[in-house]
Parts: C-alpha cells; structure tokens; sequence
C-alpha cells in the first residue's frame, strides 16, 4: 500500500468539536482500507487567503496532518467524503515519495547556447529531413473548405 | 679484432656523452638505451588533472540538500517577487532545470492547500535573506 499524507485545514472550533471532527475524518481513512501512521498538529493560523467553503467564509483555520497507508482506490473515495464535511475547509491528499536524487545541471546550463546539449540536439534535430507522408483518408487541406 | 681489444680498454664510454670518434657496435647500442630512457624521463605524466579547472557551480537547494515541501510556504516565498508574488522564472531563481521545476509544483500545491498566498507574499517573509535579485539575475531573459 502506498503511503499518504492528508494536510487537513478544519474551522475554527471548540476542542471537544475538534476532536470529535478529526476522529470522524480519521475513521473515514481506516473505513477505506487504510493504516494511520502520523497525526501531527500545525496550530490554528490566519488563512493566507480568505476561504469559501459550505457557505460560509473563513479566515482562520486549523491546520493537521495526517500520515496514512491506504490503498490507491482508497484516495478517489476519501476526497468525495471530505467535500461533505462540513468541517473541513480544505483537504490535500499527497502522495509520499522519497525525492530522486539527481546531480546539479546548473553548469551545464549556464554554457552559452554553442555548448549546451539540449540546443545541440535541437540543431541536429533541425538537420533531419522529414519526407512528407501521403496522409490517408484525409481531405489534405488545414481549414474546412465548405466556407459560407 | 685485435686492434678493436687494444682500443676499448683505454677508451672511456660516458653514458653523458656521445661517441663519435669509434662508431663501435657496443657503444651505439648503448646510447641508444641512454637516450631511451632520457626520452620516458622527459615525457609529460599522463592523467593528470587540470589543476585550473573551476569548481562546478550548483544552485542553492542541489548544494545544501534543502527538501521543498509544500508546507514549508516561508522557503517557498522566497522564490515569489514581493510585489508581484508570482514566482521568478529560472534566470532569476538561479536554480537547476529539475529544482526549478519542483519549487514550481510545490508552490502550487501549497495554493492549493492553503498554506501560501496566491496574489501576494506575506510581509512577515520580506526581511528574509535574499535567494533571488530580480535586478541581478544569473543569466538573460529567454527572450
């Protein structure tokens, strides 16, 4: 299975409201088949924005997150879920990977255009002759020809 | 041969000096090992490496292992203009083509989850230290 990671943004509420919400979102992602890892609060902060959501506009939020397991099906059904929440302003479903560890290509970008790879291809590329093909079943012409 | 035994005793070969005088077959043979062995002496050492040669230069994150994530909205901001908010393209940025292209899709992950301003940048992230001169970019415009 693999893993996730649920940034959950909940109105503002009194404690026991919270809890009984993030329990009720936490027991959606066990119902859907998955395993939670982490559950991490990020603090109640002003909304870089002001949000719309269930008629109402916020500008304060809870922010949470949520490290889970589930499976691949799981995410589709778990984000038709969260949009019913009433609590829940927004929801972000990420998927957790290792990034791919590659070289700096900065040297190679800052040659002038002579020495670069990627304008060298081009140049090859604008060598090739291409034979133009007979297109089959095709009227051979861009524009629709049955003008007013 | 008998003329050749008197003659070589009281000649002295020197490795340093070439012999002229008695063309003999043993004297050439070894000025030729001599000179052979001057030659590997003299010849330049192979695989070497060009002690001129300038560091490779890398951008900010690729030297410092720094990880983007989308809820990190304070590094992201500093790759935003502070009055446009809108994100500096890579002349300016100064970054590699693939990091360029991880900040880009972080930030908007982060817009999207609401964590980061979208028209702007949050004037708590101004007195940050500077990662990008939009007067001083690393290379021109792409047009």
């Amino acid at each position: 299975m693999p893993s996730y990671e649920l940034s959950l943004m909940l109105r503002v509420l009194s404690k026991p409201e919270l809890v009984s919400s993030l329990k009720r979102s936490a027991e959606t992602i066990v119902q859907q088949g998955g395993v939670l890892r982490q559950f991490i609060s990020i603090g109640t902060k002003p909304l870089p924005f002001k949000i719309r959501a269930h008629t109402q506009w916020h500008r304060e939020g809870t922010y949470f997150l949520m490290k889970f397991d589930a499976p691949s099906s799981a995410v589709e059904n778990l984000n038709d879920e969260f949009k019913r929440d009433i609590d829940l302003i927004r929801t972000h479903v990420v998927k957790c990977e290792e990034p791919v560890k590659q070289e700096c290509t900065l040297e190679e970008e800052l040659k002038s255009p002579a020495y670069r790879k990627d304008v060298q291809q081009l140049v090859e590329e604008s060598r090739k002759t291409v034979r133009k093909q007979f297109k089959q079943n095709s009227p051979g012409f861009d524009y629709y020809p049955f003008q007013k | 041969m008998a003329l050749m035994q008197k003659i070589l005793p009281c000649f002295h070969i020197s490795s340093l000096y070439r012999t002229t005088m008695f063309p003999l077959l043993t004297v050439r043979h070894s000025t030729n090992y001599n000179a052979s062995l001057q030659q590997e002496d003299d010849q330049p050492a192979q695989n070497l490496s060009n002690p001129y040669q300038k560091e490779k230069r890398c951008c900010v994150l690729c030297k410092y292992d720094v990880n983007v994530d989308y809820k990190n909205a304070r590094l992201l901001s500093q790759f935003l203009s502070p009055f446009t908010g809108k994100v500096y393209e890579r002349n300016i940025t100064g970054l590699c083509k693939s990091k360029q292209k991880i900040v880009e899709s972080e930030i908007i992950k982060a817009q999207n989850a609401g964590y980061l301003a979208i028209m702007l940048k949050k004037v708590e992230y101004f007195k940050d230290p500077k990662l990008c001169d939009p007067d001083r970019p690393v290379r021109p415009h792409r047009y």
